[in-house]
């Protein structure tokens, strides 16, 4: 009896040492933003690379070395990307920049026609007055913006170094952080605990490295087709989509909203407005019928209904970083309760 | 180097086997080189028990195997009838020492049931290695990982050869009992 009662104490304290250890790192993190970003961007950049320094442990390198020459390959790589986009990435800002005046008035001109248009097709049913503001709204949105530049680019030099450091230590003292980690788990949790965090590591690694897949080719394919047909600011509007992609379903509509407005407002010639479409449905396509039959759906174990449930509910609760992040913590919080019912109810039978 | 030299000049005072050797001792890390033993070594897991704390429950699911480093072990089922130094209705039936190992059969089952209670006689020191380190070394180290799961096949094997011998050896002890009782009515 007294050694039960010992065993129970000691499971009491692993338990609330375990809880306790986790909550307050991830309360440090989440109270200093650059931090957080930054450890959100590292396991990114883990998971990516992840399969890449396995290959090369494989190929016989220590893990320190397979780390330290994947580094190297990867920061060239992408020094070389930066070296040679970069020009062009700024030209287009700039150009941009110049015409943004008239993009927001032509912007605010196609409200209001559309706005005329629902309100003169269901008249006596709505009245909408959305064009009225829309003008000194987008003025506002694009000077604030302007404004939270300075900010934005120290945070953004602090997440790109603090972001590689952070993931250079998971790729190289993860496994053994978290074995540490899970050697304070009590004994009768270990098991189910240990399962339960390989599943996730898994479902996790798989969803992040098919995402960004994705979102690179769809980006790339709207790049590569707008440039093709001479549309401006291809490069920013294939990134642009490429990074729109992340959010599901919605998206890949908003990704292709700024080309097919830009086009409107410089008065850009109907059958060159439709080629942009075929682009847009083009890079669809392909994620539709290649990436996400052979990689994405493989990995999202969710019904669709269930998708667009969990995009709603990140969105109402974070924006555009909820609806982008929805999917994974879904996926990790139905990972979660499932392991639970089943250590605690199916396999106690 | 340095390593070696310690294990070899500063061994602890108590003798106790350390983590590596058990490894190397073991059937299933036998054909391990030195350095794919300190690999695996790094991936293991080592786990406390006091005397009397169970360390799985029959049905339930089981992640992985494990290896005694220190103390004792006390596999039983849960039965009709009860053993000395078990609870009621279960029987005892293997009392493991140092070096044996359990549950190996989850390395390879997907959600596979513990087939019966494992629990600890005295305070027991553990060596777990589970599925996630099993496919991490396959991953990681694949020429350790298929000799490591060579063994585990040749183990597997010869426990189901095992039962099925068994299982032979009892039919034909349930025949003969049959024809005993056939035999004096004809």
């Amino acid at each position: 009896m007294t050694a039960t009662r010992a065993i129970a104490r000691e499971r009491t304290i692993q338990i609330a040492a375990v809880s306790g250890l986790v909550v307050l790192c991830a309360l440090i993190v989440a109270a200093i933003d650059t931090v957080l970003i930054s450890f959100v961007l590292a396991f990114v950049i883990h998971y990516l690379l992840a399969p890449a320094v396995n290959a090369a442990e494989r190929s016989g390198l220590s893990r320190k070395l397979a780390v330290a020459a994947l580094y190297v390959l990867f920061s060239t790589a992408f020094a070389a990307g930066v070296y040679l986009l970069l020009p062009a990435i700024a030209r287009q800002l700039a150009s941009l920049q110049t015409e943004l005046p008239v993009l927001i008035e032509g912007t605010t001109q196609i409200l209001a026609r559309s706005e005329r248009w629902v309100n003169s097709a269901m008249s006596g049913i709505t009245d909408l007055d959305f064009s009225m503001d829309a003008g000194q709204r987008l003025a506002s949105l694009s000077g604030r913006i302007v404004a939270g530049l300075p900010l934005f680019f120290s945070t953004l030099i602090s997440v790109l170094i603090l972001s590689p450091f952070f993931a250079f230590f998971m790729l190289l003292d993860g496994q053994a952080a978290v074995k540490k980690l899970m050697a304070m788990v009590p004994n009768h949790l270990f098991e189910p605990a240990l399962t339960l965090l390989h599943r996730m590591n898994v479902q996790l690694g798989g969803f992040i490295r098919a995402r960004l897949l994705e979102a690179g080719i769809v980006g790339a394919v709207v790049w590569l087709g707008l440039a093709a047909i001479g549309y401006p600011y291809s490069l920013l509007l294939g990134i642009f989509a490429g990074l729109m992609n992340l959010i599901p379903y919605l998206g890949p509509v908003i990704g292709a909203l700024p080309a097919l407005v830009i086009g409107t407002v410089i008065g850009v010639p109907g059958w060159k407005l439709w080629m942009v479409a075929g682009v847009y449905v083009t890079a669809q396509l392909v994620d539709m019928l290649f990436i996400i039959p052979l990689i994405v759906a493989r990995i999202i174990n969710l019904h669709p209904v269930a998708v667009v449930i969990v995009i709603i509910v990140g969105a109402q609760l974070a924006g555009i970083v909820g609806m982008v992040i929805s999917i994974p913590v879904a996926c990790v919080l139905k990972l979660f309760t499932t392991s639970i019912y089943e250590h605690l109810v199916v396999y106690q039978r | 180097m340095a390593a070696s030299l310690w294990e070899h000049f500063f061994k602890p005072a108590s003798g106790d086997p350390t983590v590596e050797n058990v490894l190397r001792d073991n059937v299933l890390f036998q054909d391990l080189n030195a350095r794919q033993i300190r690999f695996v070594r790094n991936i293991v897991h080592l786990r406390r028990y006091r005397q009397t704390e169970r360390i799985f429950r029959q049905g339930e699911t089981g992640a992985g195997m494990y290896i005694i480093l220190k103390g004792k072990v006390a596999i039983t089922v849960n039965g009709s009838t009860s053993e000395p130094g078990t609870a009621a209705g279960d029987i005892q039936i293997a009392n493991l020492q140092p070096g044996d190992f359990f549950g190996e059969l989850a390395l390879v089952e997907d959600a596979s049931r513990r087939s019966a209670d494992a629990r600890a006689l005295e305070e027991t020191e553990l060596i777990g290695f589970f599925k996630p380190d099993l496919l991490e070394v396959l991953e990681r180290n694949p020429a350790a990982g298929v000799r490591i799961t060579m063994r585990l096949g040749q183990v597997l094997g010869r426990r189901l050869r095992q039962t099925t011998d068994r299982l032979a050896a009892l039919e034909d002890e349930h025949r003969q009992k049959a024809l005993k009782t056939v035999e004096p009515s004809s």
